[in-house]
């Protein structure tokens, strides 16, 4: 029963999104069509005349009635076709999944890194409270996560791809490479993520470290910590099997809730690495008011989200074995 | 333990790995390539076939790598023969006959023919809403098929720039391929590419903005005199010309400071170009006070343009013509016309004659109901620097401004709803006439009849000094009516290594209908280089023909370094002993 209220719940939620990301575009001033010939702004003006304004408005079924469209729009989402992108005159479905990986790539890495070490680093911190090695701790990451990601990113280029050219420049892959093997692939991909995986990892890791360190504080004071003690187990047994499981449950929410986030705001790493992702790519969409690539990717993003809240919960319920029971 | 475990194979495995990607891909011989990157960070300009390329100049120029045009610019803007080997326009300016070249091969080797011209046009015409590009097609009226090279193309109306706009402009198209498309918007596929020009497109990356061509090497014109070109996307062109992962890029405008780091380095050379862009405050001319003209010419008068000049640009640009076209297009350009320097006493005399003065001495001159004389400047996040430098100096006439960034979209819609007192905008193109036709593009409250008609008549108007005459007219019509007060012009500076490739130039009155940048096809055909070298380094081998000098043979790929393997191959050792230590220590 508990499961399929939240299959509903998220079934809903989907819907509810489906019809935000369809109207909110549309609220914006300015339509596809002012951007299609050029960025008024920027570039040679090509004026288009009336007709074929009009041709194109019919064209991209952009005359017909809101609610036809919002029909339209259902109809082709419930049949898996995300429509066809107006600025980069291509299938959103595959201009979202070129990106799409590459932001998973970097997204995945990145978080499990950046959990992986503020986990470990802020129970470290906890279980030395008040010594040398927490205040360390403490101060070097507080601080260098305090950078903003665009500047370490910068940073790390010109120490890393300029003077040292240890690291590849921009990008995700050699442009134009012609791989002996796969393994050759995955090591310049691999070789491209090291710098925009550091940038978020430093970044993003000030936070799970402090509230990781927090919740251990919160743990350590319990009595099956004394009690772990007094039964003379080690102190890395303890810190592991009773004191971490227990502070990781806030832990698994603030990183699903993250993902969110991480996805759009890891536009200023893909923008100082030029690498192809879609926080970028949503930037984009949204000057260009390019509606059916702005609902793909909204699309997108909510279901990635969702994942990660659907995986959050499975989480939440393995460390936490009194929710199994209920 | 599993976890250990399988820590300890992935650790193992990047240990392999780093060992296997030691033999990287060995350089392919004698290839010549040339990787360059565009002027604005971001790579992606579309699909460069003529339907699918984004309308913007940086497209144009991809897609024209694959197709040719009837007739093209050499670097002094004069139209030469191109597809076409000559071309007769009737007495009446409405019907032009092109004798085109012969033996001209498609890249899947089929023979282009007059029917290929015939069918352009008429596709074009009839898919107007999928070609963006260019938007005069109703000009055309039909095109006859002579014989296999001969075509005649019939317009409504004299069209002046009918051999640059249109002949120099549309992509030829190969009918045995296109006749069967219906959507060429949609046609994205590799037969899409297929043109009769310099380059093949081998590999075009949406996500990565990345496009890759081939010689080719029948190419009617002489076979190009490299081998391989790329296109790239990186986020910083600076440092990726350092590092040599480019050999060329261009800066404009303000970036051109990036521009002195390389000037004393022999490795690179550089040139400079007229950007044919243009900055400017547009004005409501429907709305109280800017629909006076004599206040236009007083907000003219106070602001500074040399300032915006110094401080903004730093210097890489130049006031720009009150006109609008660009003064380097001597052809067009009307020299004559006021400048409104900068002048605090005219302003304020011109204001005061209104009757707009600071009663309550608080520094901002009020209306004579008493309201203070103060308006927003409305401005994308691009120009914030020029708003910001235009309130100061606008203030020292007693005018208030409140500066208002807005994103692009916004501040389109609000210039065509006419819903503003003075935006900042700019656009590209200037060189050529054609763009007089909506001076306050995109916004639409200044025009008139008598602009129009002046307009239309120098469009269709053949003969070339009395064209000459109206398009300095329109000029005039601009200047003195400030429908836009034009602030200043970018100048745009390319820097290449030019052991890769030394041909480049900035074509006169820009590729196309006006495209600034130095990708002209013929830089890639071994047309020699030009006279006008701002700098000439020590290494580079002057003149002698372009594809003779020095075929370096240049890796397809720069091996990796061995640092990061190194880096790799460290870490997983480390954590394998730290591993076995740990698992030791346990027992």
């Amino acid at each position: 029963m508990h499961q399929i209220t939240k299959i509903t719940g998220y079934i809903a939620i989907i819907l509810i999104v489906l019809s935000f990301n369809f109207f909110l575009p549309r609220l914006m001033p300015g339509d596809p069509l002012s951007f299609l010939t050029g960025d008024p702004s920027m570039d040679m003006p090509i004026v288009l005349d009336e007709e074929t304004r009009a041709k194109l408005l019919v064209y991209y079924g952009l005359d017909k009635p809101l609610l036809q469209q919002f029909a339209d729009y259902m109809h082709n989402i419930l049949h898996g076709d995300l429509g066809w992108s107006i600025y980069f005159n291509a299938p959103v479905s595959e201009i979202l999944i070129g990106r799409l990986k590459w932001t998973l790539l970097l997204l995945g890495t990145a978080t499990a890194l950046y959990m992986t070490f503020g986990i470990l680093l802020g129970a470290i911190s906890a279980w030395n409270r008040g010594k040398k090695r927490d205040v360390g701790l403490l101060v070097s990451l507080l601080s260098i996560g305090s950078f903003p990601p665009f500047f370490l990113g910068m940073l790390l280029i010109i120490l890393f791809c300029v003077n040292l050219q240890l690291f590849p420049l921009f990008g995700a892959k050699t442009p134009f490479m012609r791989y002996s093997s796969p393994l050759d692939e995955a090591t310049d991909i691999l070789y491209h993520l090291v710098l925009p995986v550091t940038t978020l990892v430093i970044c993003y890791i000030g936070d799970v470290y402090l509230l990781m360190r927090n919740s251990m504080l919160n743990v350590i004071g319990e009595d099956y910590i004394v009690t772990a003690r007094a039964k003379g187990l080690s102190e890395w047994y303890i810190l592991r099997k009773h004191a971490m499981k227990n502070a990781l449950l806030p832990i698994t929410t603030m990183i699903a809730l993250r993902v969110g986030f991480m996805i759009s705001g890891m536009i200023f790493v893909e923008t100082v690495f030029a690498y192809p992702g879609v926080g970028r790519l949503l930037f984009d969409a949204v000057t260009y008011r390019d509606y059916p690539l702005l609902q793909g990717a909204f699309l997108v993003i909510t279901l990635v989200i969702i994942a990660a809240n659907f995986v959050a919960d499975i989480i939440y319920v393995r460390l936490d074995p009194r929710l199994q029971h209920n | 333990m599993k976890i250990e475990k399988v820590v300890s194979v992935l650790a193992l495995a990047i240990l392999v790995c780093s060992a296997c990607s030691g033999i990287t891909v060995a350089a392919a011989g004698e290839e010549k390539v040339v990787k360059f990157t565009g002027d604005v960070p971001g790579g992606d300009w579309g699909h460069p076939s003529p339907f699918g390329f984004y309308p913007r100049g940086p497209g144009y120029i991809r897609m024209s790598f694959g197709f040719d045009t009837l007739t093209w610019k050499d670097r002094d803007g004069a139209v030469i023969p191109w597809l076409a080997d000559s071309w007769e326009m009737s007495e009446d300016g409405k019907a032009w006959t092109f004798q085109l070249h012969e033996g001209v091969k498609w890249h899947d080797n089929k023979p282009f023919t007059a029917e290929d011209v015939q069918f352009t046009f008429d596709y074009i015409k009839e898919q107007q809403a999928a070609f963006k590009w260019f938007q005069a097609m109703s000009y055309i009226d039909h095109v006859d098929v002579m014989d296999d090279h001969t075509a005649v193309i019939y317009l409504n109306e004299p069209f002046a720039p009918f051999l640059m706009d249109i002949a120099g402009n549309i992509p030829i198209i190969p009918k045995h391929i296109w006749q069967d498309v219906s959507d060429p918007g949609k046609f994205t596929g590799a037969e899409a590419v297929i043109g009769t020009g310099p380059f093949k497109l081998v590999e075009y990356n949406r996500a990565q903005g990345y496009y890759e061509w081939a010689a080719n090497d029948d190419y009617f014109k002489g076979k190009p005199v490299i081998d391989r070109l790329l296109s790239i996307s990186v986020n910083d062109p600076a440092a990726a010309l350092t590092t040599g992962d480019i050999d060329e890029t261009a800066f404009w405008g303000r970036r051109a400071k990036a521009v002195a780091a390389f000037e004393n380095n022999p490795d690179f050379s550089q040139r400079w170009g007229p950007s044919y862009w243009v900055l400017q405050v547009i004005f409501n001319c429907e709305k109280y006070p800017t629909n006076l003209t004599a206040f236009r010419k007083a907000v003219a008068y106070g602001i500074n343009r040399t300032e915006i000049v110094e401080q903004v640009v730093h210097g890489y640009g130049i006031p720009a013509n009150t006109g609008i076209i660009h003064p380097d297009i001597s052809k067009w350009y009307n020299p004559s016309l006021p400048d409104y320097e900068h002048n605090v006493t005219k302003a304020n005399e011109i204001l005061d004659s209104f009757g707009f003065t600071d009663s309550n001495n608080d520094g901002i001159r009020e209306y004579p109901t008493g309201e203070d004389l103060e308006f927003e400047l409305l401005t994308i996040e691009k120009f914030v620097r020029e708003a910001e430098l235009i309130k100061s100096q606008l203030a020292e006439v007693g005018i208030k401004i409140s500066v208002k960034v807005m994103d692009i979209s916004t501040s389109d819609t609000i210039l065509k709803e006419g819903n503003f007192h003075m935006v900042i905008s700019g656009h590209g193109g200037i060189a050529n006439p054609n763009i007089m036709q909506f001076p306050d593009w995109p916004g639409t409250s200044c025009q008139n009849e008598t602009y129009t008609a002046l307009f239309k008549e120098q469009r269709e108007t053949m003969n070339a000094t009395a064209r000459k005459e109206l398009v300095y007219q329109l000029q005039e019509l601009v200047a003195e009516n400030l429908p836009v007060y034009t602030l200043y012009h970018p100048k745009m500076c390319c820097v290449y290594r030019p052991d890769k490739l030394d041909t480049w130039f900035f074509t006169k009155g820009g590729v196309g209908i006006g495209i600034p940048i130095e990708m002209n096809k013929l830089v890639f055909i071994g047309e020699a280089a030009p006279t006008t070298v701002k700098k000439p380094t020590a290494t580079s081998t002057p003149t002698a023909a372009a594809p003779t000098t020095t075929p370096s043979s240049i890796p397809t790929q720069v091996p990796k370094q061995p640092g990061f393997e190194m880096v790799l191959a460290i870490a997983g050792l480390l954590v394998v002993a730290h591993l076995v230590l740990w698992r030791r220590k346990k027992e």
